[in-house]
């Protein structure tokens, strides 16, 4: 399973390629919104983990693209600071969680794995959707 | 603006002095015309009274005069002989000096003897007969008095009595207007006296004044009645004796200065006088000026009215008099009307003055002074509007401290939020880097313990930092009120509810008393929570086992706003209670007395700031040893659109 982390901090980055390489993904990371989308493309990944405050284009503006691009991916939103309306925001804009900095690697694994749980679950009722079509 | 006050006043002021000026000079006038006119016309009726005297008195004087002759021994001698030349000497004597413009001798048998004048021996039987007197030959008494005798008998009696009698008739007053007739009767005074010798009638002496053209009873009256007093070359008082209507003796002039003979008097006057008999007062214009006249009948010996006599006094006189005195009298009202203005200007002035001293006060407050001048304090309305006036703009000087303190506080808050915000979030990044590298390396297992403990002493620091972080954050997060109608005791019972257990755990006693008739709130309630948890953990570490915390809710007024309904929440412990030094801290953020590591210090902070922007306050009492008070208040029906930014 393939991790996108965006963020334009390089410690998050590395701490979160550290914690989720432990629990067994394949993390890949982007520092800007540009290289995200460049790595959507090239690379697919199952998962979003986004810094929702990001200089020039922040988290909203690459999770409405990714909305555009690839409706259906999940993507769990991150701040240092997280007040009620962006949480909101995200949330609207189709983030599957919010988790705040700074979080402990426990933290990280659980929410990661519950979002992606509940994205087995939910493709699982689609196919049966589907199938039963 | 002002200027019309003012005028305002001094029109009220020239108002109010014109109308009682007006009516007063009404009122004066009238007073005044009653005053001099009746004094006038009294005085005139007298003049009367004492002109009619005169002319009684006249006719008494010639009867007397005849009557004397009559009792001369050599008088009747010779009437007796019928010595007709020597009595005309007798009677011319008699006439001269009793001034009688005729006189005569009848006989018994009503012969004419002889006579005055030129026709002094009329031949026998060419006889008139004569008026004045028949009746004594009837009689046998005198007989005196006023008589109107034709021209016929004048003829006879004298031709130049009867010349003397001829007066043209004027048309009207009008002494130019020549209606072409001409009166030919002589209204004389006249007596006849009977003479006698023993019992037997011999004669009758007869003489009179004729009146017509006659200046002499006219002229005394003036100079006796009147003084002779003349006002501005004319002659005050006049007197007139008419025939009919006409003047037939008179010293009222014409425009040329003539008597005016044969003019005629109103026909009013000749209506009421000759008509009715009646006594005529009044103005009337008299040939050429205006008279207060006064009039009344003259009658014959026959009981007759024949003619009139007036007297009039010149109303020139008296009309000057009434003229100098409304002059006077006009020139103090407008000297008190002037007055009444000036004063009325001065008046407005000092009202006014301070008024416009107000306004300008006012301009200065808007422009921003607290201290405007207000000029000398003044008594009365003024003066309370005065210092209503300063009062005022202490009251607003203060507000405006409260307002730029609150700004100016909110500002500080603001930016301190923002610093602490951006601080905030640029520390949690490299946070997540300390925090996650640290666990990972709690997580291998070729660990020492020395150096085990030491990442644990690493992570629990770290740990600290973040909840450090994490109350700065919520701190200045100001997060939005989400506010709903409450019902504040559930709201209570809920928040106790989630610290029982730690209460129960530490043996404090947690009580609730809730109120009654409470005011519905419009609160985040999440926030307000917190609020009450956040003071009640404070209770809770404040106070030792075996203490206890009760919380009250009331419904109350907060003494800061006037009539601001609320309720108030008190949450009272029974701990160690706070040193009044640092009850001014307990609200700064960081302020904390317990021991590192336990709190923050942010917790109060924060809630203060809750409460504050939900329009409430929190308020504490405390006593070391005793235990402390928190009350917090909140409006009802939640925080009112007019409070401002800091409250």
């Amino acid at each position: 399973m393939k991790v996108l982390v965006v963020d334009d901090e390089p410690i998050v980055l590395k701490s979160c390629r550290m914690v989720l390489e432990a629990e067994g993904f394949e993390v890949m990371m982007a520092g800007s919104v540009q290289e995200a989308l460049a790595a959507i493309e090239a690379h697919a990944p199952g998962l979003l983990l986004v810094d929702v405050k990001m200089p020039v284009l922040d988290g909203m503006y690459l999770m409405r693209q990714v909305r555009e691009r690839r409706p259906g991916m999940p993507i769990i939103v991150m701040s240092g600071y997280s007040t009620r309306d962006t949480i909101r925001e995200a949330l609207d804009l189709g983030a599957a969680t919010f988790i705040a900095k700074p979080f402990t690697p426990d933290e990280l694994a659980d929410t990661v794995r519950s979002v992606l749980k509940t994205r087995e679950k939910e493709e699982g009722h689609e196919d049966e959707k589907n199938s039963g079509h | 603006m002002l200027y019309s006050t003012r005028s305002k006043l001094i029109a009220g002021f020239l108002g109010v002095s014109l109308l009682v000026a007006t009516v007063s000079l009404f009122i004066g006038v009238r007073i005044l015309d009653q005053h001099v006119f009746g004094e006038a016309r009294n005085r005139v009726r007298q003049d009367l009274n004492a002109v009619s005297e005169m002319y009684l008195t006249r006719v008494k004087h010639i009867k007397t005069s005849l009557g004397i002759t009559t009792l001369g021994f050599a008088f009747i001698s010779s009437l007796r002989e019928k010595n007709a030349a020597e009595l005309v000497l007798r009677l011319e004597r008699m006439a001269k000096l009793a001034d009688l413009d005729f006189a005569g001798i009848v006989l018994d048998d009503g012969s004419t003897l002889c006579r005055t004048g030129p026709n002094a021996l009329p031949a026998a039987g060419a006889s008139v007969e004569n008026p004045i007197v028949r009746p004594v030959l009837d009689s046998r008494i005198p007989v005196s008095g006023t008589l109107v005798l034709d021209s016929d008998f004048l003829i006879a009696e004298n031709p130049y009595l009867a010349e003397r009698a001829r007066i043209p008739f004027t048309v009207g007053d009008d002494p130019a207007l020549r209606s072409g007739k001409e009166e030919k009767s002589g209204m004389v005074m006249a007596a006849a006296v009977p003479v006698f010798e023993g019992n037997l009638l011999i004669g009758v002496l007869y003489g009179g004044m004729l009146l017509n053209r006659s200046e002499t009873l006219v002229d005394t009256v003036r100079g006796t009645v009147f003084q002779g007093e003349t006002y501005k070359g004319r002659n005050v008082g006049t007197a007139t004796i008419f025939l009919g209507d006409a003047r037939i003796s008179t010293n009222v002039m014409t425009a040329d200065g003539q008597r005016a003979l044969g003019t005629r008097v109103s026909p009013e006057v000749r209506e009421h006088v000759l008509g009715k008999g009646k006594l005529w007062t009044d103005r009337a214009f008299v040939v050429s000026d205006w008279y207060i006249t006064a009039y009344q009948p003259i009658e014959d010996i026959f009981d007759k009215r024949v003619g009139m006599l007036y007297v009039g006094v010149l109303e020139d006189k008296y009309e000057d008099i009434r003229r100098e005195t409304l002059a006077v009298y006009i020139l103090i009202t407008v000297a008190g009307m002037l007055l009444a203005v000036g004063l009325g200007y001065l008046v407005a002035n000092r009202i006014s003055a301070p008024i416009r001293r107000l306004i300008n006060a006012s301009q200065q407050v808007s422009e921003g002074s607290l201290t405007p001048e207000l000029g000398a304090p003044e008594k009365g309305e003024i003066g309370v509007l005065q210092k209503t006036f300063r009062e005022m703009v202490a009251a607003v000087g203060r507000q405006r401290a409260t307002s730029e303190a609150h700004i100016i506080h909110s500002q500080k808050q603001a930016s301190v939020g923002r610093l602490a915000a951006g601080v905030a979030h640029e520390i949690n990044n490299p946070l997540t880097g300390v925090l996650t590298y640290t666990h990972m390396l709690l997580r291998r297992t070729d660990l020492v313990p020395e150096i085990r403990s030491d990442l644990q002493t690493i992570v629990e620091a770290t740990e600290r930092v973040r909840k450090i972080v994490k109350g700065l954050l919520d701190f200045s997060r100001q997060t939005k009120l989400d506010p709903e109608p409450t019902d504040i005791n559930r709201l209570v019972t809920a928040s106790i509810a989630l610290v029982e257990y730690q209460a129960l755990g530490r043996g404090v006693a947690l009580k609730f008393s809730p109120g009654e008739s409470l005011p519905e709130l419009i609160v985040d309630r999440s926030q307000i929570q917190s609020v009450i948890i956040n003071i009640i953990i404070n209770a809770l570490d404040a106070t030792g086992p075996g203490g206890a915390i009760r919380v009250f809710t009331a419904a109350g007024l907060t003494s800061r706003e006037v009539g601001r309904k609320g309720v108030e929440i008190t949450i009272a412990d029974t701990g160690c209670g706070i040193p009044s030094e640092n009850l001014d801290k307990l609200f700064e953020p960081f302020f904390t007395t317990k021991v590192v590591g336990q709190g923050t210090g942010l917790g109060l902070a924060v809630s203060l700031g809750i409460v504050q922007r939900h329009g409430g306050r929190i308020r504490v009492q405390s006593e070391i040893g005793k235990g402390s008070r928190f009350f917090i208040w909140l409006p009802a029906g939640g925080k009112a659109e007019h409070e401002s930014a800091g409250g």
